[in-house]
């Protein structure tokens, strides 16, 4: 399914991509109960073959996806129509094709609206007013009476850390704090659905971890969250159930892992360090190192073995593995290393991050 | 005279006690450090002083005292003389409409003192070089984020400025952009001697694209020095990347004498192991208890920890 | 040197190349700041519609200078018909005409044209602010002019040059080609005799280039929009000029009081530099002219000071 841009069945696409991260708790190492919860009746989202033009260009392409709790990621480069998704799940924009429900109700109805919040990605304020006034006003335009907004608001500024600083104007705030009055705003009538468009971008490194952590409370307080971010690090720290988006289409949908080991063009590059008996021992570091590249060469999943000069004094030279089919090779690799009593100083897969994926999965299509 | 030539061709940077105040408000305090000709991060929350400090460099900023040099010319004195020799790329898009992009970066090249035709020519030469080939003689309106930063890129490089002092290249690009570039600065400092003192919030393109880093907050200097050796190792300490059901090897590990400092959920944990601890040993917990080592890492802080430390130990 | 050419040598044509080479002074800058501004201005279709405009005042006085000056040689003694109030002699005629329009090549007629040509600059002007400087402080371009070796005289010297190109193109040039005109028409003798009326319109051009460049730069820089200078410019130059007729004629306050009217101003240094009697000039009851230059000077210090304020490379915080 990572490869649907090129798969014949992509035309038809009328399947739901996969199923989707429900109720995760962090504690539970729970790979696999993400898939148990499916039979719930009315998915909170679910886009089924959507397609939107914009005069003559299409800005998505029969994109179907279904989202039930938990924190997704929606990457992709710019302009693959992250945006324009995001607009027609909140109701701004209408589907020229194909249908999207919200808890069972069109998007574009009003009691769809009521189960999301939405953080658009460009600054749309009232420069003049202050943060609460602002947040306060929003609230009003959601339609409650003037006390409700007012607490309303106040809570909305607590949860996104605003409280101390809600009083000066807008013009004034910095990125961040911009950032973070527009999540307020999105909070505000206690949304199911958050649909965050660059919530990460021009943060400094700090209020991006403050972010992080409040975007987690959230999905563990059970809200579901879709967020769009080119700073695929921090998103990584969030989650790793991933939406991808290439040429107006949903590229792959699953956790990071999952969509690395369907990529099966693409072996995994696994690093290995052996560790050397005492500083300057190189030759002997050297022999072991052969030794366990002879190894590695015997199993049937490695594809290429490469030895490489780590070009640093007091780092052993690394070996570079190419292999198929993780799950085996990793278990030989085990069995290797415990039969033959190599010392490891370091296994690393150098392709399986959010950005190698999506560069094969991008660059993969070019190609 | 001929000892401060000497002098400056080893430093690229020389600030001495420089401090800066709007009014009541300290925005540098004291700042003292001396950059090598390299790739240097810039990096601090908002309000630290990163951009009054570019400014300073740039000499459109008198320090309120202090002293500083920029490859051997005053800082505050020499203000023309000091521009000419460093290349800025802004972190606004900083464009001027109606024009076309080889233009641009022509009037650039104009502006530090090039002949008209010469800075032409070094314009397409850099755009070229950029990948902009394409685009040179599109209007700046149609120029996406990408572009755009590439070509504020060029108009830095087109009269080859031993310094570049870059505000957040890499703020909007998508990863592929992104990608290309931390690649094109690396190119540009490792392999054509270009110093760089790159300013960002992103802590990954500084781990890239440069050796040393510069931490302020709060208008001070917290610390400096070459990324590596800044960076605490940690012989003790491990990262383990694991598939399965990791009960039973955690509780294992426990009774080894290996401490789980943290566990994301998603299969990755970190360990403080006890001495004399041999890697295979988690080989043989992973193979009895049926789980799978997918990866096992010294676990050395990174940029990102060492940022939130020394941020940490500050407040 | 060896390392460059090893580096030229390399396969690779789209290597990062090096660049040598002789920098030019800061003030070489100048002209490619003014030579950009000026490109965009002439990029939008409305400055040509209402240069055009102008342009038709210009062909109106070149044509009217000709056509009066043909039908002198053509007029014959003998009275002509006019319509049922009688009969008259062509030359009194032409006389006539030329007294009412003033197209006669003396100072007035360039006065007037000053005077009318200054109308449609203004609103030029009002309308080219927002995208000669005011664009730069709204998109952030000014970072990048500030970057470079230059300072912000060179900067705003170069954006006051395009502004005032602009102006001369629209006033003093074409004044210039009446004056040239007229000497052909009428006299040789003419462009010899009255050199006093070129020094005259050069000057007259010289203060509106000055006080207007000034100013408007300084109002841009303020204002950034185009809607927000134009409400600006029409108080500037209408309102001011209503109230101080109101103050001066209604009231009968000093005539001082004429000096808050910018263009007043301007006008009056112009007829003293074209050597015209103060008593001439409409309305009437005006300050002395040197009263007028201090008050234009006065502006034009305070802009120059806003302006050297309010640019550079910094925004401050806080």
């Amino acid at each position: 399914m990572p490869d649907l841009l090129d798969s014949p069945n992509s035309g038809r696409g009328d399947r739901p991509l996969t199923a989707l991260s429900v109720g995760r708790d962090p504690k539970e190492s729970g790979e696999d109960n993400r898939s148990l919860t499916v039979a719930v009746p009315t998915p909170l989202l679910l886009c089924q073959r959507v397609s939107k033009w914009y005069g003559p260009v299409i800005g998505v392409n029969q994109v179907t996806l279904e989202l039930r709790s938990g924190i997704t990621g929606l990457v992709g480069s710019n302009g693959a129509g992250k945006s324009t998704l995001m607009r027609l799940i909140t109701g701004q924009l209408r589907p020229d094709l194909g249908s999207i429900e919200i808890r069972g109700h069109d998007a574009w109805s009003t009691a769809a609206r009521r189960h999301v919040g939405y953080c658009p990605e460009l600054d749309s304020f009232y420069e003049e007013m202050s943060g609460r006034q602002f947040v306060e006003a929003m609230a009003r335009l959601c339609g409650y009476p003037r006390r409700v907004a007012i607490d309303r608001a106040a809570f909305a500024l607590e949860r996104v850390g605003m409280a101390g600083r809600a009083e000066r104007r807008v013009r004034g705030y910095s990125k961040g704090m911009r950032q973070r009055i527009k999540l307020a705003q999105a909070l505000l009538h206690d949304p199911e659905l958050l649909v965050l468009d660059e919530p990460l971008s021009g943060i400094d490194p700090v209020g991006r971890d403050e972010f992080v952590r409040l975007f987690r409370d959230l999905a563990s307080m059970g809200k579901c969250l879709l967020i769009s971010s080119h700073e695929l690090e921090e998103l990584e720290k969030l989650t790793d159930h991933l939406a991808i988006m290439a040429h107006g289409r949903i590229a792959a949908v699953g956790t990071v892992a999952q969509i690395r080991d369907r990529l099966d063009n693409h072996p995994l590059l696994i690093r290995i360090d052996v560790k050397r008996n005492s500083p300057g021992d190189n030759d002997s570091a050297n022999d072991e190192r052969r030794r366990l590249a002879a190894g590695l060469l015997k199993l049937n999943d490695v594809v290429g073995v490469e030895l490489l000069d780590a070009r640093s004094e007091d780092a052993v030279d690394p070996v570079l593995v190419r292999a198929r089919n993780p799950q085996r090779f990793f278990q030989e690799l085990t069995r290797l290393v415990l039969e033959e009593w190599y010392e490891i100083a370091r296994l690393e897969t150098l392709d399986d991050s959010t950005s190698a994926v999506l560069g094969y999965l991008l660059r993969g299509r070019s190609a | 005279m001929g000892q401060i030539a000497a002098n400056d061709r080893r430093t690229t940077i020389d600030l001495r006690n420089l401090s800066r105040w709007y009014g009541d408000f300290q925005a540098l305090c004291d700042i003292t450090f001396q950059m090598a000709p390299g790739r240097v991060g810039l990096l601090g929350p908002n309000g630290a002083g990163k951009s009054s400090l570019l400014k300073i460099l740039l000499g459109l900023l008198p320090p309120s005292s202090g002293t500083g040099h920029v490859l051997g010319h005053v800082i505050g004195v020499e203000g023309t003389a000091l521009r000419r020799a460093i290349g800025y790329m802004p972190e606004a898009d900083a464009l001027v409409p109606g024009l076309r992009g080889a233009d641009y970066v022509a009037l650039a090249g104009e502006l530090y003192g090039m002949t008209r035709r010469e800075a032409q020519r070094r314009a397409h030469e850099v755009l070229t070089y950029l990948e902009l080939e394409d685009a040179r003689y599109r209007r700046l309106e149609e120029y996406s984020t990408g572009m755009k930063q590439r070509l504020k890129l060029a108009q830095a490089l087109v009269h080859d400025p031993p310094l570049l002092l870059l505000d957040e290249p890499t703020s909007g690009l998508d990863p592929a952009g992104r990608e290309a570039m931390l690649r094109l600065l690396l190119t540009l400092g490792r392999d054509h001697n270009k110093s760089i003192l790159l300013s960002t919030h992103l802590l990954g393109d500084v781990e890239r694209v440069c050796d040393s880093v510069l931490i302020l907050h709060k208008g001070r200097l917290l610390l400096q020095g070459g990324v590596a050796e800044l960076c605490r190792r940690r012989q003790d300490r491990y990262r383990l990347q694991i598939q399965g059901d990791a009960t039973a090897f955690r509780e294992e590990l426990r009774l080894e004498g290996v401490q789980i400092l943290h566990d994301n959920g998603r299969g990755e944990l970190r360990v403080a192991v006890p001495s004399q601890w041999v890697t295979r040993a988690f080989f043989t917990l992973a193979d009895n208890h049926r789980v799978l080592l997918r990866g096992l890492q010294p676990d050395d802080e990174d940029l990102e920890e060492l940022f939130h430390r020394v941020l940490k130990d500050e407040t | 040197m060896g390392e460059s050419l090893n580096r030229a040598a390399t396969p690779e044509l789209l290597h990062y190349r090096p660049w040598r080479g002789e920098f030019r002074t800061p003030a070489a800058s100048v002209w490619p700041i003014a030579r950009v501004a000026l490109m965009s201005i002439f990029q939008k279709w409305m400055f040509w519609i209402i240069y055009i405009l102008g342009l038709l005042i210009f062909l109106l006085f070149f044509f009217g200078q000709y056509l009066l000056s043909w039908a002198e040689t053509q007029a014959g003694e003998s009275d002509v018909q006019l319509g049922g109030w009688g009969r008259m002699n062509p030359r009194h005629l032409i006389a006539l005409f030329r007294g009412f329009l003033k197209l006669d090549g003396s100072a007035e007629s360039y006065r007037g044209f000053f005077a009318y040509q200054g109308y449609i600059v203004m609103i030029v002007l009002a309308l080219a602010g927002s995208i000669l400087i005011g664009n730069d402080l709204r998109f952030g371009s000014l970072p990048y002019y500030l970057s470079k070796p230059l300072s912000r005289w060179h900067y705003l010297l170069g954006k006051g040059l395009a502004v005032a190109v602009f102006i001369n193109l629209m006033t003093t040039l074409p004044a210039v080609v009446l004056f040239a005109q007229w000497g052909v028409l009428e006299s040789w003798e003419y462009l010899f005799e009255r050199f006093d009326l070129l020094l005259g319109i050069l000057g007259y051009g010289l203060v509106l280039t000055v006080t207007l460049t000034v100013l408007l730069l300084a109002t841009a820089t303020w204002l950034r929009r185009t809607v927000p200078l134009i409400m600006m410019w029409t108080t500037l130059f209408f309102f001011c000029r209503l109230l101080s007729a109101a103050m001066v004629d209604g009231l009968r306050f000093s005539p001082r009081w004429r000096l808050i009217d910018l263009w007043n101003s301007t006008s009056l240094i112009g007829a003293a530099c074209l050597g015209l009697d103060l008593e001439t000039i409409r309305p009437g009851n005006q300050p002395p002219w040197y009263e007028a230059a201090l008050a234009l000077g006065g502006v034009s210090l305070l802009c120059l000071t806003y302006l050297i304020h309010r640019i550079r490379g910094v925004e401050i915080v806080r």
